[in-house]
């Protein structure tokens, strides 16, 4: 992760003496610091820009009252039973063109909560609740769970509660190099590093600000190379000429830098927006490739025709399936 | 690099200004004139209509009037951006130092907002006290004026609050007596800053310039909405496809192929066939 530049940062009354504040606030020393009764004053009010303000997002340091930890959408999951996930921050660093934050707020400031204790409880209260019950957390929903932890040290601060509980899975998903937090720790079965993943060719045009395919390939090896379990997701699948070549080309260098017994599961997902989600969007960037293509609306979801979803998940997943087990293999559909 | 893609006028610049010794330096410099001698406020604009300025005078509600006046007077388009200059009480600053605004509290209710504010920017950035009476006390108060909050609330309901800028020029405080402000020192104090200023104009130009390059619906759009009848959803779906073609570079033999349309559903459907035929290629963009 680059520096990342920040030149405002709005903080809470009610938590600008918290430790964790104040160990964000200096890494931020030249930030003009502006105190704030509550995170709603600045995000996501009416008439704000995301398009402007993604150019320059300001840290927004606040308190999380409630709604820790949530169920995952259906169709959002890697083979258990039950899923949940919590978001210690809205909005990512990055700004990738498929991604429904940018429908979701209309803010693009970074709100970073930064209670981490009170997830903790609630993470630990679901465990409790669903004993017996194969769980799955998943960090990072709402934002990238690792491309901010420079900043946050949210997942340091997790780790532990998960190497506790080994009886529960947790995942963090994202597009981030940033693997400090695992290197220094002996890995976890129940943890899962999933990388989102395209062609690189489409990575190029529409995964602005991240780490290139290549790079996060390397992360995934060197952290398959120490014994962690990699997730692999082709999320979402993006349609375009030599789609095919495309994918073929990526599922076989992933598959030739990943050993298959690194490898906890693959997932594909096809690109899908609420049709109010997409219509922000795309009044945000209309003269993007991406909304070029091929997109139906079929009740109230915007999305490639079926064929096409069909046809490209099949083809991906039956690749896929040459190199590991079917029943590793899943469809985000959330 | 964005500026030469467009024709001079193509931003969209609103000033709100309580006094005309403040506007004055702004005025000339963009060689603007007063519209009508009878209007409710005095607004000035420039030749091509980017530079519109009103003098909405001292307090609240002045300037919010004069906001929402300005906006309806210039049909100020959705890419405009806003700006209120003027000089400023304050009890911490440097005598003539022009500072940005990134928090308000109306002193009135003591409600608070926050003002997007220029990036990476060198002029130091303060709290405005927005006060419906002059106050001396500058006691642990950094800017102080009469305006700020009112033109704020109103320039938001109105523009996206990104485009919308604050700056002051410390007029007065503790070292700088109230009474010694007159025409001539606060009409100095906005000239002593001309240079800052135009950095300022610069940034909400080009901002301006980006949205409408955005929001604006492409040429070929107007080209061919004029010569058949949409409905509004048509025209949705004609924005969309336009800007498909573009994508797509095939915009050059368009308008030959909807020579022979008789109608704005077979215009759509024209277009519908020759997008089906194209898949997005990727390594182009």
């Amino acid at each position: 992760m680059g520096k990342v530049l920040i030149e405002t940062i709005y903080i809470e009354k009610k938590i600008k003496d918290h430790p964790r504040t104040k160990s964000i606030l200096s890494k931020f020393k030249k930030a003009r610091y502006i105190e704030i009764d509550r995170y709603g004053e600045v995000f996501n009010k009416r008439n704000q820009n995301f398009r402007i303000q993604k150019s320059n997002p300001a840290l927004i340091l606040a308190h999380k009252n409630d709604g820790f930890v949530l169920p995952a959408p259906e169709g959002f999951g890697i083979g258990a039973s039950k899923n949940y996930y919590f978001s210690h921050m809205y909005n990512c660093i990055y700004d990738c063109r498929y991604c429904f934050l940018q429908g979701m707020y209309s803010s693009a400031n970074y709100v970073v909560f930064v209670n981490f204790e009170d997830f903790d409880n609630e993470i630990q209260k679901i465990i409790k609740l669903n004993y017996n019950t194969k769980i799955t957390f998943f960090s990072g929903y709402d934002c990238d769970s690792l491309a901010l932890e420079n900043v946050t040290g949210f997942a340091k601060h997790i780790i532990p509660l998960f190497k506790k509980h080994s009886e529960v899975d947790i995942e963090f998903r994202t597009k981030s190099i940033q693997i400090n937090p695992f290197s220094s720790i002996t890995p976890q079965e129940n943890f899962i590093i999933a990388y989102s993943l395209m062609p690189d060719l489409i990575s190029k045009s529409l995964d602005n600000k991240t780490p290139s395919i290549l790079k996060r390939i390397n992360a995934m090896s060197l952290l398959a190379s120490k014994g962690w379990k990699i997730g692999l997701r082709f999320d979402p699948l993006i349609h375009g000429k030599n789609w095919k070549c495309l994918y073929e080309e990526l599922i076989d260098i992933v598959f030739k830098s990943i050993p298959r017994e690194s490898i906890h599961s693959v997932s594909f997902g096809p690109l899908r927006f609420p049709k109010q989600m997409f219509k922000d969007i795309f009044k945000l960037y209309p003269d993007e490739p991406l909304f070029s293509g091929p997109l139906s609306r079929n009740k109230g979801i915007v999305s490639y025709n079926n064929e096409i979803e069909e046809e490209m998940t099949f083809f991906c997943q039956t690749l896929t399936a040459k190199y590991i087990n079917e029943s590793q293999i899943f469809k985000c559909l959330a | 690099m964005i500026k030469d893609t467009f024709k001079e006028n193509d931003f969209s610049i609103r000033w709100v200004i309580a006094l005309k010794e403040e506007a004055q330096i702004i005025i000339t410099q963009f060689k603007m004139s007063l519209l009508s001698q009878t209007s409710v406020f005095p607004i000035f604009k420039n030749f091509d209509g980017s530079h519109w300025l009103i003098l909405s005078g001292i307090g609240r509600h002045n300037a919010a009037a004069a906001t929402l006046y300005l906006y309806e007077k210039s049909n100020a388009p959705r890419w405009t951006s806003w700006i209120n200059i003027g000089i400023a009480g304050c009890g911490k600053g440097n005598y003539g130092d022009l500072c940005l605004v990134d928090k308000i509290i109306n002193n009135s209710n003591s409600e608070k907002t926050y003002p997007d504010t220029m990036k990476r920017s060198i002029l130091t950035r303060m709290e405005l006290l927005t006060t419906d009476f002059p106050i001396t006390d500058y006691n642990s108060k950094e800017l102080i004026d009469m305006e700020g909050s009112a033109f704020y609330d109103m320039a938001s309901k109105i523009a996206s609050r990104e485009l919308i800028g604050l700056f002051k020029v410390i007029s007065d405080g503790p070292s700088n007596d109230i009474k010694k402000l007159n025409k001539s020192n606060i009409s100095d104090l906005i000239k002593s800053n001309i240079s800052n200023i135009n950095t300022v104009i610069s940034y909400y130009e080009l901002l301006s310039l980006r949205e409408k390059k955005i929001i604006n619906k492409p040429e070929l759009f107007f080209e061919i909405s004029n010569q058949w009848h949409f409905t509004v959803s048509q025209k949705h779906q004609l924005d969309s496809l336009v800007r498909r073609i573009n994508t797509f570079g095939i915009n050059k033999d368009i308008k030959c192929l909807l020579k022979d349309c008789k109608n704005s559903k077979s215009v759509i459907s024209v277009l519908n066939k020759q997008i089906e035929s194209h898949e997005v290629e990727w390594g182009r963009f």
